[in-house]
């Protein structure tokens, strides 16, 4: 186990989000996220971003990479009820203020390691 | 090892010159057989046979005394009492033999009484040696590793199905070989004459035309009504299952022909005859060479295209010569990801001449169908752009099953073998290339090396993100995987569609061999025994075999992994275990959002793969397997890595079980 996977994290956070997450732990903040942030996790989960965006907005081939976004978030908000290959999401199934609160989750996704730091990335 | 049958002593009329002693083995002609015919190395019989492990599914040779039974009335018989009870010539002796001359190496199959004469002439008179018998534990599975087997050493094997109820089990894996042009002898016992069937399931098990149920997605099948009949229809089955397009084809073998004595048969005329595949026609490649070496952004777009490494080498021959952009569908492996001229898909899109190489879809490359509630067609490619399509789609095609995809009126269409017909078009392109043509050139390379090289590294960038997330993000887990494959000589035996296609974007995927492309029908329960019987045919080449597995997948035929312990096939097994079908997950959250009702609490039904978790390793170890995991935390990915390779080095399969993200 890592030392990351050991971590205890402040049970008021974890449980709400096991339940949700599917199994796995939220990413490795640094400081104790704000409570926005962990609302839009909560939400991030439960509207299905993760399916196609990964559960730290990595992206893949179902979903461009969120995560770290450089969208302010009227882009942002209009990306998702407005899209282009992905669902659109209308008002009545994500209202602003959770879409905001996601947003929230989105940015406060920490920055991955520098390649230099990831030794299995080298492929020379 | 077994040793070598001696010829029987057979009864003088067999050795007239013209009458082939069916009794003598061809053993020349199979090590000459495919081999000579193009289709590939010959392999050997499994290495645990070889080294005469007492414990290796082979059979013993026949003793004195079964000899002798076969030939002359036992003591204390009468000669109508021997005629009554023994047989000394069976028919299904005289069918191996025609496979043997076939080449056939293996027969995968899940027995059944309807060829139980065949399966007793396999591992008796035949000592279970060129073919060997694979067990499979279900029909669907047996035909899977076909498929698997032929994408990597271009080999069909023989596929020994049940009557009615194994072609029926086979008939999903069936359609994917179908679609992905993999060819295999599909044999099917069947007892045809009524009045001889014994009572209750031999009557369950026959049918008056048993291919019916596969009839839609093979390219032909006989139902032989004597032995020369079936010799004959056996030959004729090779060659077309291998002419381009190629796809499996069926034979049914009926109880009485391989029960009752065979009489005097001749082997004499049959042989391997395959068809060389079709190259376009001259003039057309002409002018493909012309359009292509007048445009400015020609673009290649292969898909089931390279047979083998020649067919690599032909279409690198090409591009180099062109200095055009390469768009791998890698529905086989047509080209390496590490030569700058492998592209993106993207680079289609400025192309004002697209040239098409054995394309699944023609139109996909060019359009595309958006999935909203109206379902408009959206140009991808640019308006003006030309499409050259060379291909052997509509050398063989059928109507009901849909697969061909929708029209798409080529500006030069040529229908022929591609990898055929690429020496002639490079030829024609380097000899009507102008010096301008020739001179622009290494503006071309210089741009080309830029972007590929700039694909590199925002493919390595991308998989950063996620690194450390728990469950593993799927670009770690091939970074992983990397680990245990860079020093060995890995062959990758899935398709790393569902997985972000982190295979292509970070491995170096520089040999024919080391990709093995995808289904071909979608059709589900396709990965692991497609793997073992990939792996199969990398064992004899020493090759490190690796398998990432789809969960839910993997539960349609997980007996795949006992064939693989069983046989002693080394094959490396991980999961991509995101516990669901998440790809329905994903249409499941589309087609909520679409009617704006949002799916929160109802996300998982009918789709996720949890509460009871299911123990993958615990299922693969049940197989006798090696096996570890689940693995949550990538940091514990590593090690596990590392052991289970150690175990596949040893010979054998090895399985650890990897929780992922989705995708
Ligand atoms: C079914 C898959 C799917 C789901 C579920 C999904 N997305 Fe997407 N998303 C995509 C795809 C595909 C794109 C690529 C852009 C496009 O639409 O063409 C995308 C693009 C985006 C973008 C634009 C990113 C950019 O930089 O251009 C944002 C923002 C976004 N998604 C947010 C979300 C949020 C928030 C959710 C959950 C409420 C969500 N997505 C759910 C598939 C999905
Ligand atoms: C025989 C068959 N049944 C159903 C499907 C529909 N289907 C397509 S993808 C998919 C999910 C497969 O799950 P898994 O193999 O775990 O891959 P995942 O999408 O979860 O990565 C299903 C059920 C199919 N393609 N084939
Ligand atoms: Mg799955």
């Amino acid at each position: 186990m890592s030392a990351r996977a050991r971590i205890a994290r402040p049970p008021d956070l974890v449980v709400p989000v096991l339940l949700l997450w599917a199994l796995g732990s939220p990413p490795a903040w640094s400081d104790e996220p704000a409570n926005d942030v962990r609302e839009g996790l909560a939400l991030y989960i439960s509207q299905q971003c993760w399916q196609c965006h990964g559960y730290e907005g990595q992206g893949g081939v179902a979903g461009v990479r969120l995560a770290p976004t450089r969208l302010p978030y009227e882009a942002f908000a209009r990306l998702v009820r407005f899209t282009n290959l992905m669902p659109a999401y209308s008002p009545k199934v994500l209202g602003d203020e959770q879409l905001r609160l996601i947003y929230a989750y989105v940015r406060s996704i920490p920055e991955p390691p520098a390649l230099e730091e990831i030794p299995e990335l080298d492929f020379d | 090892m077994k040793p070598d049958k001696q010829p029987h002593s057979a009864p003088s009329d067999r050795e007239e010159p013209a009458r082939v002693n069916r009794r003598e083995f061809v053993s020349s002609a199979v090590a000459a057989g495919l081999a000579a015919a193009g289709a590939g190395a010959a392999g050997t019989a499994s290495a645990r046979q070889a080294a005469g492990d007492a414990q290796a599914p082979g059979a013993l040779p026949p003793t004195a005394a079964q000899e002798a039974m076969e030939s002359e009335i036992p003591d204390g018989y009468t000669a109508g009492q021997a005629r009554e009870y023994f047989v000394s010539n069976p028919g299904s002796d005289f069918m191996l033999d025609v496979i043997r001359r076939l080449g056939l190496e293996y027969i995968a199959t899940n027995p059944g009484s309807s060829f139980r004469g065949l399966q007793e002439s396999i591992v008796n008179y035949g000592g279970n040696q060129a073919p060997e018998l694979l067990t499979c534990v279900h029909e669907e599975q047996a035909v899977a590793m076909a498929h698997g087997y032929y994408k990597v050493n271009g080999k069909p094997m023989g596929v020994l199905c049940h009557g009615t109820v194994g072609l029926q089990h086979a008939a999903m894996a069936v359609y994917n070989a179908w679609c992905d042009r993999a060819p295999m002898m599909l044999l099917a016992g069947n007892h045809l004459d009524a009045a001889e069937r014994r009572a209750g399931v031999e009557w369950s098990h026959s049918a008056q035309d048993c291919v019916r149920v596969i009839r839609d997605y093979i390219k032909w099948d006989d139902m032989p009504v004597s032995l020369q009949h079936y010799a004959e229809s056996m030959a004729r089955g090779l060659k077309i299952a291998m002419t381009p397009p190629a796809g499996p084809v069926a034979v049914v073998l009926d109880g009485h022909l391989q029960e009752a004595e065979a009489g005097e048969q001749d082997l004499g005329p049959i042989a391997v005859s395959l068809n060389r595949p079709p190259a376009g026609d001259e003039a057309a490649v002409a002018e493909a060479a012309r359009m292509l070496l007048e445009a400015e952004s020609p673009v290649i777009v292969a898909d089931l295209m390279a047979r083998d490494q020649e067919g690599v080498e032909r279409l690198v021959a090409l591009a180099e010569a062109l200095q055009a952009p390469v768009v791998n569908q890698f529905g086989r492996m047509n080209f390496p990801n590490t030569h700058y001229l492998s592209q993106g898909a993207t680079a289609v899109a400025q192309a004002d001449v697209v040239l098409g190489l054995e394309l699944f879809d023609v139109w996909g490359v060019i359009n595309t169908v958006r999935d909203r509630v109206h379902r408009d067609s959206v140009r991808k490619a640019r308006p003006d752009a030309r499409v050259i399509s060379i291909g052997s789609n509509d050398l063989f095609t059928k109507s009901n099953y849909q697969n061909f995809q929708r029209f798409y009126p080529s500006d030069l269409s040529i229908a022929g073998d591609a990898q055929a017909t690429l020496p002639l078009l490079t030829e024609a392109v380097l000899s009507g290339m102008s010096p301008a043509r020739r001179a622009g050139n290494s503006a071309r390379e210089a741009r080309l090396r830029e972007a590929h090289s700039l694909a590199r590294g925002q493919a390595l960038d991308d998989a950063r993100y996620g690194w450390n997330a728990i469950p593993v993000s799927t670009a770690r887990l091939y970074a992983e995987l990397w680990q245990v494959a860079k020093d060995r000589d890995w062959a990758l035996v899935s398709d790393d569609g569902a997985q972000s296609r982190w295979a292509r974007r970070l491995w170096p995927i520089d040999r024919h061999y080391r990709y093995i492309g995808r289904s071909g029908g979608a059709g589900l329960g396709y990965g692991a025994p497609a793997a073992v019987g990939a792996a199969l045919a990398h064992r004899p080449e020493g090759r490190f075999a690796i398998n990432v597995q789809k969960d839910g997948d993997m539960m349609y035929t997980p007996g795949a992994f006992w064939t693989a312990a069983y046989h002693g096939i080394p094959l490396l097994t991980v999961t991509h275990n995101n516990q669901g079908y998440h790809q329905e997950y994903m249409h499941l959250q589309r087609m909520a959002a679409r009617r704006q009702r949002g799916i929160e609490s109802s996300w998982r039904v009918g789709n996720e793969l949890r509460n009871p978790d299911i123990d993958l390793a615990g299922i693969a170890r049940a197989t006798g397997v090696w096996a570890e995991g689940p693995v949550l935390d990538p940091a514990d990915l590593g090690p596990a890595l590392a052991r289970a390779a150690e175990v596949v080095d040893g010979g054998e399969p090895a399985f650890v079980d990897v929780r992922c993200q989705p995708r």
